[in-house]
């Protein structure tokens, strides 16, 4: 593997083309990550017809490291301005933005920037010492059963995050639910809840939904405490996280790691799946539930680590079966097939130092991360030394257009403001925008999972007891939840 | 060894489907066509229903190539994902009559104006400019599979599983690959129940893991899995067997008589369109057909299998009688027919 991996880095760095088609993509990712609405996708789609030009591996790695880069990008604008650049940054959202409200931007900041760097540069060494098994395995043992138990694993905690009471809490989640429900549903493809809007049968798109729930709902609630003299304009904070407290997070990086790479390993899961679980383990985990989604240094350490841990992973069944995880790898297919190839097992006896220059280029465009977030965030970080009054419209302005560039539908920018106003009264009555937003995303992913799943097994639920993956997941969840209830119960009773 | 029998299978595929592939000869022979009052002078925008990743995606690139080489004329596309199309025919159908918008579209048009003949008639409403891509569907077992290895003893297995065997597809209400499982299912007497995967990847990781038991698909999108030996044909749902799956069965030599539904993908215009701009276009994508990149698309998803080619007559009558098909098994299913 080191002979290999030496090669590839030779290769990497051996034309000076190279190093620029790998700088372009480790900057453009990290700058399409950052803007939201305009996706690292954005950039993947701009670039297809122009990678015909270039060799196959130079294609195929530029594509890999802006995937590595573009996963990070979106965690800066979700910590300092509360607008994830994309799904899979929401979770970072939950506690990086409050950590700015507190004068605590840069802990926030150097954290997703290192941790991001250490999700992906693990994921990068694990995909480089086992890619077919671990495909071979996740998809002989994951379907959709065990993906479903996944989800209701992961939703068992999300009432403990961010809501003023746990069945508030609950009620946050539910209604994050019962949005993830309009639309086509996803076996039969008959329409609900959509009020003869055929736009709407699409469902509920989750980029304006979270830039309205979180960054335009900041937006009220900023501008209703500048109006009634109660804002405080955030304070820069300058000081990264400490040693010591990155060692004492130390459990909840590997965790993240596992976490993140066992949901990118999935065909078709990635790294939206990948952070919210990953942040919702952190609150399982932690003796302080009711911390989270209030600046807590652990949330972001969570999400960060665990959304770029997915990269790695994804790249799995992509290069050792040909299955792409998400929307990017599946252009990484077109990449591929312009040049004549197709990932698959075939591509590692056809065309090995293709394969080691992409393994090498994601270990160092993660490695990148480390060092340009860093020398970046210095700069970045005094963007929140302007004035509301300007800061507002700026970021208004910005979360319209990238409701509506998504998919070019008037519909997302009306979504986006309902989502803003609902947001915001929820907040003032102690209701969670990160339970709506984790009820919406993950409820999206479980149903399909589900319903599938009760396909193969004949609606017969019994049946997934028999899938052991499946059942210890569903029985930990269920476990969780009585916890969960039980404390709340006890909580009430002491109170009355 | 076993590398070296892969290798050696997948290279024998390769060069059965290169040395099988129809000789190609472009049907419109004006190579160049002067620009109605100087239409288009500016980029036309194409409408893809779907994302830039699948199928439609893919199309929609190799022909803005094909058409943009051809004429110098830039083609944005615009992706509106979701409601199997829908979001993206009603975002076309409200936008300008003018000629600088076209449309892609699926065979999924088709079977919604024959389940609601309100939705928009893609033979109709729309003028086809070209369709590009016409195929067939197979289905497919593991070739490593020991309980069944071809059609009939697969049938034979799924009748003893008294319908607990599964076969992953996109089965959502209506579909072709739906109706095409009636008819199969109807005409063997075979129980099986239908795993509806929107995505390409979790369908084809589902067979490859064993999750299902078969799979429904077109040859182009389960290439590679054909190439690298992970998945083999069992039947050909076409009249005839394709050079290129000379030893697969067809339907009809299994003793199913009925007329087999195709999947296509084709480019549209407003028919309120002006005409000599319509004429224009049906040239430029005609003929963008036959650009060697468009070509080169074609052979490498298998859609020079059969023929792939209609110009607007064509797919006029290729849409026509897919509606008729798919309203009669609709009412035969008894499904609220509008």
């Amino acid at each position: 593997m080191l002979e290999n991996f030496l090669a590839g880095t030779g290769a990497l760095f051996g034309d000076p083309f190279t190093i620029a088609i790998f700088v372009f993509g480790v900057v453009g990712g990290m700058l399409f990550g950052a803007i939201p609405g305009v996706s690292m996708l954005t950039l993947a789609a701009i670039l297809l017809p122009f990678t015909a030009d270039l060799e196959p591996a130079q294609g195929v790695m530029l594509f890999a490291v802006i995937y590595c880069t573009g996963t990070y990008g979106g965690a800066i604008t979700a910590i300092l301005f509360n607008i994830p650049g994309a799904p899979e940054n929401a979770p970072t959202a939950f506690d990086g933005y409050p950590m700015t409200r507190k004068g605590q931007s840069g802990k926030a900041v150097g954290a997703a920037v290192l941790c991001s760097a250490i999700g992906g540069v693990a994921s990068a060494l694990v995909m480089m010492a086992a890619t077919e098994p671990l495909a071979t395995w996740a998809i002989r043992n994951i379907g959709p059963p065990e993906i479903f138990a996944l989800v209701f694993f992961g939703l068992a905690v999300a009432s403990s995050v961010g809501g003023r009471t746990i069945w508030k809490g609950w009620m946050s989640v539910l209604l994050g639910l019962l949005i993830a429900t309009i639309g086509q549903d996803p076996v039969g493809g008959i329409n609900r809840y959509n009020f003869g809007f055929t736009d709407l049968a699409a469902g509920i798109a989750f980029v304006p939904a979270i830039l309205g729930f979180f960054a335009v709902s900041e937006i009220f609630v900023q501008a209703e405490k500048k109006a009634t003299g109660q804002f405080d304009a955030p304070k820069v904070g300058m000081s990264f996280p400490t040693v010591i407290e990155l060692w004492m997070h130390k459990f909840a990086v590997l965790r993240s790691i596992l976490v993140g790479f066992f949901c990118g390993i999935l065909p078709g899961i990635g790294a939206t799946l990948a952070a919210f679980m990953g942040y919702g383990e952190a609150v399982r985990w932690s003796k302080n539930k009711e911390e989270f989604g209030k600046g807590k240094l652990e949330g972001v350490i969570s999400s960060e680590t665990a959304n770029n841990a997915a990269t790695g992973a994804a790249m799995i069944p992509l290069l050792a079966l040909g299955l792409p995880g998400g929307a990017l790898t599946a252009m990484m297919v077109a990449v591929f097939q312009m040049h004549d190839l197709e990932p698959g097992p075939l591509v590692f006896y056809n065309s090995p130092d293709l394969i080691w220059i992409v393994f090498a280029a994601m270990f160092y465009a993660n490695l990148s991360i480390l060092f340009i977030g860093l020398i970046e965030t210095k700069t970045i970080l005094y963007l929140l030394k302007i004035p509301f009054q300007f800061l507002a419209p700026l970021i208004l302005l910005l979360a319209t257009i990238g409701a509506y560039i998504s998919r070019g539908l008037v519909l997302d920018v009306m979504v986006m403001f309902a989502a803003g106003i609902l947001g915001f009264l929820l907040r003032r009555t102690g209701y969670s925008i990160p339970g709506i937003v984790l009820g919406l995303i993950l409820g999206k992913i479980g149903e399909q999972n589900f319903a599938q799943g009760m396909q193969m097994v004949h609606y017969d639920l019994g049946t997934y007891f028999s899938r052991p993956i499946c059942s210890i997941l569903i029985v930990a969840g269920t476990l969780t939840l009585a916890a969960g209830l039980y404390r709340a119960f006890a909580s009430s009773s002491n109170t009355a | 060894m076993r590398k070296l029998l892969v290798i050696g299978v997948a290279a024998t595929m390769m060069m059965a489907v290169g040395g099988s592939a129809n000789a190609f000869e472009c049907k419109v022979k004006e190579t160049s066509m002067d620009k109605p009052g100087g239409f288009p002078e500016r980029a036309l925008t194409m409408i893809v229903p779907y994302g830039p990743a699948g199928g439609s995606g893919q199309v929609a690139a190799a022909m803005a190539e094909g058409v943009t080489g051809l004429t110098g004329v830039a083609i944005n596309r615009d992706h509106k994902p979701g409601g199997s199309g829908t979001v993206g025919m009603t975002a076309y159908m409200a936008s300008p009559a003018d000629g600088y918008n076209v449309l892609e579209h699926i065979d999924d048009a088709s079977s919604a104006h024959a389940l609601d003949s309100s939705r928009p008639n893609p033979a109709e409403d729309l003028i086809p400019l070209v369709i590009s891509q016409v195929t067939f569907s197979q289905i497919y077992i593991r070739t490593n599979e020991t309980r069944y290895n071809d059609w009939d003893s697969f049938v034979a297995w799924v009748k003893a599983q008294g319908g607990k065997a599964t076969i992953a597809n996109v089965s959502k209400e209506g579909s072709m690959e739906r109706v095409t499982m009636k008819f199969i299912t109807d005409a063997t007497g075979m129980e099986i129940q239908q795993i509806s995967f929107d995505k390409g990847a979790p369908r084809y990781g589902a067979l490859l893991g064993g999750q299902v038991d078969a799979l429904f698909e077109q040859p182009g999108d389960v290439r590679k899995f054909l190439d690298a030996d992970n998945f083999k044909p069992i039947l050909t749902i076409f009249d005839e067997r394709p050079s290129v799956f000379a030893d697969v069965p067809t339907h009809r030599e299994m003793g199913m008589d009925f007329d087999p539904l195709l999947r296509f993908r084709g480019f549209y215009v407003h028919k309120d369109a002006p005409a000599d701009r319509v004429k224009w276009l049906q040239w430029a994508f005609q003929r963008g057909y036959c650009q060697d990149s468009y070509q080169a698309f074609n052979e490498s998803k298998f859609m020079t299998v059969i023929d792939s080619y209609r110009d607007t007559a064509g797919a006029r009558e290729l849409i026509t009688r897919s509606i008729a098909q798919y309203r009669d098994v609709y009412k035969s299913m008894g499904m609220d027919v509008k």
